[in-house]
């Protein structure tokens, strides 16, 4: 066998282990993971709490959003109703939608990684538990205000792609509309903090021995989810910032009258917005084909071909955003290319679907309630896809678009892709996490009446469409032949309502949350998840040699609980995972991982107090909890980061590994990275909207002269970046002073902050006005980004200092000194790029 | 790094055949010079697909079993992107 790190795949022969573990070794793991009580809880970082927390909180937003569905049917079950005013209406179609999209299906899909990966890849915990911490805490928070905008008459009523200039301050005079663009782009930050933890959680803590090719198909499904939310969100975040700006000091990116452009809006916004949609299915399909398979009692029909969907879902969906535009006059030839690439993304969604029901033909699925909503979804899923593909077809795009017929198929798609799938996950995972399953049989009536009320909801709403009804309109004139087909979806949503109610009430009375004396692996899955386990885990963490290694190795449960394999003690006498190799798994170093703390709680709460605060303009309050955050997050960083005596330990079978380790590839350089890539596209998206605005609006365009600087100012922040690589190269060095490598990054966030003042002061004298032009506001945004990494640069450049101050920098090399050099050296590369781009585009080239 | 390159190299020729496609058309909308444009993108695109499928195919003949498996996703992957671009090039070059 090939090796990826140098690691002798042999030594995973000597396990597992003959000989008896010494007495002791698990009270002290008890001793280590124990978690907090009582109030304490709200410090806890375990995956089993946080994880748990967070399906509580995305399926409570599932409930509120659903809430405000049933109320707008009603008001849309007979012509006229006056149960919502319009406005009111509108407030409510805007909530339920992006509740949905960002309060609950993308954190539902979060929320369950964070609660099944690390038993599925038998790690201890995700690498960084405390980031969980924060991202559900932050979401929680802002998640639960944003909700309560609703109560006080605030809450957005743009819709949930809140286009302008219906949502510019023209139109929307409110802070209404605030209230979407601040907390769902503080929303998003959390996510990306989320996915950052998965993606690297994925490729850098599973089991010893499971390959890319023995991973569960659920971890395939996350990594792709998190790949494209590092992607998509930069853009959602962009968007929601540049049109925040123009409402707040009239920067006009979006403001034809000006040189700006509402459809660079759209493009951002679709950006984002169509590979969101798969960004919700891929988890989703990730354990439709876990559960089809353990619920079959077979391994799935064509793994590697669900992979390779997997993959090619996750590329081709940044390739369709623009076909919810066919309609805005884009040329023809680039429609053209977004209907293709729109059917094409239909053939893995499809080859997906075969291989769940080849799995389902080819073994024995028993009749119980996982299967039903398996089975529901599918159909339902189904019928989505193929309406997708019609509507995908331009001509018959224009017929339906903006009717009710689209709101059938995005409803098809996303319950039946998402939210069954779903419901199917919490009836087979609950006895993992619950002293008892859910009942099975109010289960079964759970889902015919979920199945039914969907049906009866969304399928007559197609012909509502085909008949001309238009969506987001609060009411419809009699005798214009709507009111049957309307009154049917009523009734369908009530009864789906119905279902969902008689669910929360099996909640109620059987789902008992527990860490160890679980109802158990009641339905037969294959995978590690259902290894016995405590909130450190499996005792042991097992070698993987097969995809479903319970299935393979029946002794594998009692050997890991004997602790025979990696990892049966705490060797260091803290908490610890292994680090393995992200294509063979191979063990790399052992990660000592932080503990419960209350900072991370602190930050979201201070960083959440600054953006909500911010929205009801209470400017100093939001100024006061936003220097709150930042000590917060440092404090919660501060106990990170510390080597532990021991070198190297023993992990079992004799197998000595390192207890600290920086460089390529570790994984805090993997999650700063990660970081970047965020970064970059927030950047590139920037410079797509500068040449976007260019390419429609020329005439608006000016010289300033401004292309001398240009060079100048990139060769600073060039010597900046410089300096920090310079210190690196320092601390390597035996000879060097305590002092000489943290003075380079200092001297080196000094020339990054010169050069961004320099840029900024020579704008300012070339006569640039923001308020004048879109080609003003996007200069102004270029440097309002690059001041912002500039601000963080210096703020980790203080941070470093300060623990250079306590001697908490580690020789050669030390992972807090390799952050801090790779944010600031990015941070330099951006700054002399958006200068060259500024200062010499068009004018200059 | 080779590895990952080998194998999402299809998709991501696929990709970049896609942004580039969608550049020209709006570089130069409504004009045969985007039309004309695209007939070398996807010929480069193609090349290089070809390329990373020769690449894989002998991965898929190598005697470790996860580059074996490796190969042969980096094959379906070139394969499949093989298609998308050219069944993508289509509403141009049929015009």
């Amino acid at each position: 066998m090939k090796s990826e790190t140098g690691f002798d795949p042999a030594l995973f022969d000597r396990f597992p282990t003959k000989e008896e573990r010494p007495p002791g070794e698990i009270e002290e793991l008890e001793r280590v993971w124990r978690a907090p009580r009582g109030w304490g809880l709200l410090t806890a970082v375990n995956n089993n709490y946080i994880g748990t927390f967070y399906v509580g909180a995305a399926f409570m937003f599932f409930v509120l959003a659903g809430f405000l569905a049933l109320v707008m049917r009603v008001q849309l079950a007979l012509p006229l109703q006056g149960v919502l005013p319009q406005e009111t209406y509108n407030q409510f179609f805007t909530m339920h939608g992006t509740l949905m999209m960002f309060l609950f299906a993308v954190p539902m899909m979060e929320a369950l990684g964070v609660l099944l990966l690390p038993q599925m890849l038998a790690a201890r915990d995700l690498p960084f538990p405390r980031l969980s911490a924060y991202a559900f805490w932050a979401y929680f928070i802002g998640g639960t205000c944003f909700f309560m905008s609703l109560f006080f008459g605030l809450a957005p009523d743009g819709g949930w792609f809140m286009y302008p200039p219906l949502t510019s301050t023209t139109y929307s005079p409110g802070i209404n509309a605030d209230f979407w663009l601040l907390g769902i782009g503080f929303i998003e930050i959390s996510a990306i903090a989320g996915a950052i933890e998965i993606l690297v959680g994925v490729l850098k803590t599973r089991a010893p021995g499971m390959t890319l090719a023995r991973m569960p198909i659920f971890a395939w499904a996350m990594l792709v989810f998190a790949a494209m939310i590092l992607i998509a969100f930069p853009a959602v975040i962009l968007a929601t910032l540049l049109l925040e700006l123009e409402r707040a000091l009239n920067w006009p990116f979006f403001d034809a009258t000006r040189g700006g452009d509402p459809m660079l809006w759209q493009h951002l916004f679709w950006f984002f917005g169509h590979p969101e949609v798969y960004i919700i299915f891929l988890p989703a399909a990730g354990l439709v084909s876990m559960m089809v398979s353990a619920l079959s009692r077979v391994t799935l029909v064509g793994y590697q071909l669900v992979v390779l969907a997997l993959l090619a879902t996750g590329f081709i969906s940044f390739g369709v955003w623009a076909h919810h535009m066919f309609t805005t006059g884009m040329p023809t030839l680039s429609i053209s290319f977004f209907s293709a690439a729109s059917m094409a993304v239909s053939v893995p969604a499809g080859i997906q679907v075969f291989s769940w029901i080849a799995t389902l033909a080819a073994g024995k699925p028993r009749h119980n309630t996982p299967t039903l909503f398996l089975v529901g979804g599918i159909v339902t899923f189904v019928i989505g896809g193929l309406t997708g593909v019609m509507v995908a077809m331009v001509p018959f795009d224009w017929q339906v678009h903006d009717t009710h017929f689209i709101v059938a198929h995005l409803h098809y798609v996303l319950i039946g892709g998402s939210v069954f799938p779903v419901f199917a996950g919490l009836y087979y995972w609950t006895p993992m996490m619950s002293r008892r399953p859910l009942s099975e049989r109010l289960g079964k009536w759970v889902f015919w009446l979920m199945f039914a009320g969907m049906q009866i909801t969304f399928l007559p709403m197609h012909l509502t469409g085909f008949m001309g009804m238009p969506r987001r309109v609060y009411t419809y004139l009699p005798g214009m032949g709507l009111e049957p087909t309307n009154m049917i979806s009523t009734v369908g949503a009530l009864t789906f309502g119905v279902g969902v109610a008689l669910f929360i009430y099996d909640l109620a009375r059987n789902f008992r949350f527990a860490v160890e004396g679980t109802a158990g692996n009641v339905y037969g899955g294959g995978t590690l998840e259902w290894l016995p386990n405590g909130l450190y885990a499996a005792r042991s963490i097992p070698v993987v040699r097969s995809r479903e290694p319970l299935w393979d190795d029946p002794n594998l449960g009692d050997d890991v609980e004997q602790g025979r394999y990696f990892l049966p003690g705490t060797p260091t006498g803290q908490r610890e995972t292994i680090i393995t190799s992200p294509i063979r798994a191979e063990p790399q170093y052992l990660q000592i991982m932080p503990g419960p703390s209350v900072w991370p709680l602190l930050g979201a709460l201070f960083t959440a107090g600054f953006f909500l605060l911010l929205t009801i303009q209470a400017y100093t309050p939001a100024v006061i909890s936003g220097i709150l955050a930042i000590p917060s997050i440092m404090r919660w960083l501060w106990e990170t980061d510390r080597p532990v005596a021991k070198q190297e330990v023993d992990v079992g079978g004799g197998i000595r590994l390192k207890t600290y380790a920086t460089g390529p590839s570790t994984h805090g350089w993997w999650a700063m990275i990660m970081l970047l890539i965020v970064a970059f596209m927030v950047f590139l998206m920037l410079v797509f909207g500068f040449l976007f605005v260019f390419g429609v609006h020329p005439e608006y365009w000016i010289d300033f002269n401004a292309s001398g600087p240009a060079l100048p100012i990139a060769a600073v922040y060039t010597a900046g970046g410089a300096l920090v690589l310079l210190g690196r190269h320092l601390l390597q060095r035996e000879g060097s002073t305590l002092w000489s490598p943290t003075t380079q990054v200092l001297l080196g966030c000094l020339a990054l902050a010169g050069a961004w003042i320099l840029d900024f002061a020579l704008w300012q004298d070339a006569g640039i006005d923001p308020e004048a032009s879109a080609q003003g506001a996007l200069i102004m945004a270029f440097l309002s980004l690059e001041g912002f990494l500039v601000g963080v640069a210096v703020l980790m450049g203080a941070y470093l200092a300060l623990r250079t101050s306590r001697n908490m920098i580690e020789r050669p090399r030390s992972v807090t000194f390799d952050v801090t050099m790779l944010f600031l050296v990015y941070t330099a590369a951006q700054g002399a790029a958006s200068t060259l781009l500024t200062r010499l585009f068009p004018g200059g080239l | 790094m080779r590895a990952w390159t080998l194998l999402l190299g299809g998709l991501v020729v696929w990709t970049a055949h896609f942004l580039a496609l969608y550049g020209v058309a709006s570089i130069f909308p409504g004009t045969t010079i985007a039309n004309w444009l695209v007939l070398p993108l996807t010929l480069v695109a193609v090349a290089a697909l070809i390329f990373l499928l020769r690449r894989s195919v002998v991965q898929m003949a190598s005697r470790d079993s996860l580059d074996r498996w490796m190969g042969r996703l980096a094959t379906l992957g070139a394969a499949i992107s093989l298609l998308a671009v050219v069944w993508q090039a289509i509403p141009a070059l049929a015009r």
